[in-house]
């Protein structure tokens, strides 16, 4: 088992318009690329948990031509709302940090 | 004509510039946002391989609401001034197009105004004359109520349907046009573009789409070229991108002769703020990315083909709108006794009740105003989600902002809400001078007007102009 942050060469968040928010996962070589994305340690369901989400509201989408993993949810208040505390989305990513990858 | 006055872009080249080719058109992204920069290095080599459109993008809703609802740039005005100066500079000189989207950041009628008078002062400066075209994106409350009505309005995302409440409840909202009026702008001679809110790829399609480019491919370009440096390696600072199109490629290279644009990060570009990185909906239709090839043709170019354009059966453009909530004011300060750290959330609940009691007798209700506590350091960014939410730091920030109706208000309960913070008893205090050190005097921040978003949705058009009016002006004419 390994952690994300350490197999990842990218993890970032920003927002995807006001209302979403878009996670990438992007790998250095592909063969860690792959050894991710074939584990299925991302998965909607994990996500959701991490994110207080139903797994239905999570997209997870692999992009094979970037060696990146995307992830989608929906904001918990739209960007600059007022109990908003991230504008760009910029710093929801850490929960994805722990992640582990067979 | 007076002495040192620079001659327009002559009708015939215009004509030329607009007629159909298949060779190559090369365009240039000068940043990612009008006022982020560029390097003249970059500019000037990018302008030597000739180029026949220039143009960068102005706006972005990433700052939030506050900037669309104020109608001012989230850039500072001298920044605004470098870039249009070089930007004109090189479309004056080469006799080719400028084209700026969503000018002034949010796009709306005083965000316009602001742009247009930095690049009138450069033009007097200068002694530039040109055809400028204004493209207006705010939209009137009555325009919006008739197209509720007619039902053309649905939303984009996880947000309420909008009704005539709705419109009548903003402050402003703008719509995001496609290419169609940069198109008809260009058609009527227009040598600078001044465009409301549009969408970012739209900026470089508008041109080769009126040449007869293959759509799927110049919209791609577009999407790679209109964030600019975020594509170029070394990545310092934003800077130039040249996007070449041709008949069944196309390709991407940095303005900068030490840099590059290596295939993955033109392949990873179309993931960065979209949900998708194979589908891009834009006005006409959705951009798909499935069939595309990257590769490599030298150390500094990628080439891209296989992108397409499926079109959409009803022509939409993306409506972004704020609504005014108050005023805001707020102060920051250091926590850092062990003891208040262990118990800030009732401490922080004990000082709303105190407030509510305080500003009750000054003759105002906790319902007109909005109390939030964020405790940096603990779990200010990600709230409950923080997994690491149990354990205590040595030292937290709290900050304490005031929602309410009108700067007094604001700033009454915020002043009240520092004192209760200040001086309120916790069970075991040892601190009983005082809780909190505040870094500067004044502690307390009148952040300005807040707004929310309220409107984030789309509407159908028959005609992709009719939201967007036209005004020819002749600067320096």
């Amino acid at each position: 088992m390994a952690k994300l942050k350490d197999l990842a060469r990218v993890i970032r968040s920003k927002n995807a318009g006001a209302l979403l928010v878009t996670l990438d996962v992007m790998f250095a070589d592909e063969a860690t690329y792959r050894r991710v994305r074939d584990s299925g340690a991302i998965n909607a369901a994990d996500i959701a948990r991490r994110y207080g989400l139903s797994h239905n509201q999570v997209s997870v989408i692999p992009y094979d031509v970037a060696q990146a993993i995307k992830i989608t949810i929906p904001r918990a208040h739209p960007s600059g709302d007022p109990l908003d505390s991230d504008v760009y989305g910029a710093q929801q990513h850490a929960p994805l940090l722990t992640i582990e990858v067979p | 004509m007076p002495e040192g006055i620079v001659q327009p872009m002559p009708a015939e080249a215009q004509a030329r510039l607009l007629a159909p080719r298949t060779d190559e058109v090369r365009l240039l992204a000068c940043s990612g946002i009008l006022g982020y920069g560029f390097t003249e290095a970059a500019f000037r080599r990018a302008l030597d391989m000739g180029m026949h459109a220039i143009g960068c993008d102005g706006g972005s809703m990433d700052p939030g609401p506050f900037y669309l609802g104020e109608g001012i740039p989230f850039v500072s005005r001298k920044a605004m001034k470098r870039d249009l100066a070089l930007m004109l500079d090189g479309a004056i000189s080469k006799q080719v197009p400028l084209l700026i989207g969503s000018a002034g950041g949010g796009g709306g009628t005083p965000h316009l105004a602001y742009t247009r008078a930095v690049l009138e002062e450069i033009a007097a400066e200068r002694g530039y004359r040109f055809k400028l075209a204004l493209i207006e994106s705010e939209l009137s409350k009555d325009y919006l109520k008739a197209k509720v009505r007619a039902g053309a309005v649905s939303p984009l995302g996880p947000i309420a349907e909008m009704t005539e409440q709705t419109v009548e409840d903003s402050h402003r909202v703008v719509a995001m046009m496609g290419v169609e009026p940069f198109q008809q702008a260009l058609r009527q001679g227009a040598q600078v573009v001044l465009a409301g809110r549009a969408s970012d790829a739209a900026i470089y399609a508008a041109l080769p789409t009126m040449q007869g480019y293959d759509p799927g491919l110049a919209w791609h370009l577009g999407k790679i070229i209109e964030c600019a440096g975020a594509v170029v390696r070394p990545k310092i600072g934003q800077d130039c991108v040249i996007g070449r199109l041709r008949a069944d490629h196309f390709l991407i290279e940095p303005g900068h002769p030490d840099k590059s644009c290596e295939k993955i990060r033109i392949a990873a570009h179309t993931l960065y703020e979209n949900p998708s990185p194979y589908e891009l909906v834009e006005p006409a239709g959705t951009l798909d990315t499935r069939a595309c090839s990257y590769e490599q043709v030298d150390a500094r170019t990628t080439m891209v083909a296989g992108s397409r354009m499926r079109h959409a059966a009803r022509y939409t453009v993306k409506l972004e709108g704020v609504r005014k909530l108050g005023f805001r004011s707020m102060f920051m300060a250091g926590i850092r006794d062990p003891g208040l750290i262990g118990q800030i959330d009732e401490f922080t609940a004990g000082v709303r009740a105190k407030v509510a009691e305080e500003t009750a007798a000054m003759g105002i209700a906790e319902r007109d105003y909005r109390l939030v506590f964020r405790t940096y350091g603990r779990d200010a960014v990600m709230g409950t989600l923080e997994p690491e939410r149990g354990e205590l730091p040595h030292e937290i920030g709290l900050m304490v902002e005031c929602l309410a109706r009108d700067e007094e208000q604001s700033r009454a309960v915020l002043a009240k809400a520092r004192y209760c913070c200040l001086h309120n008893d916790f069970p075991g205090r040892l601190c009983i001078s005082g809780n909190l050190a505040f870094p500067f005097s004044p502690s307390d921040i009148s952040v300005g007007s807040a707004y929310a978003f309220s409107v984030w949705h789309v509407m159908e058009l028959d005609d992709p102009l009719e939201p967007f009016p036209i005004t020819m002006i002749d600067v320096g004419g």
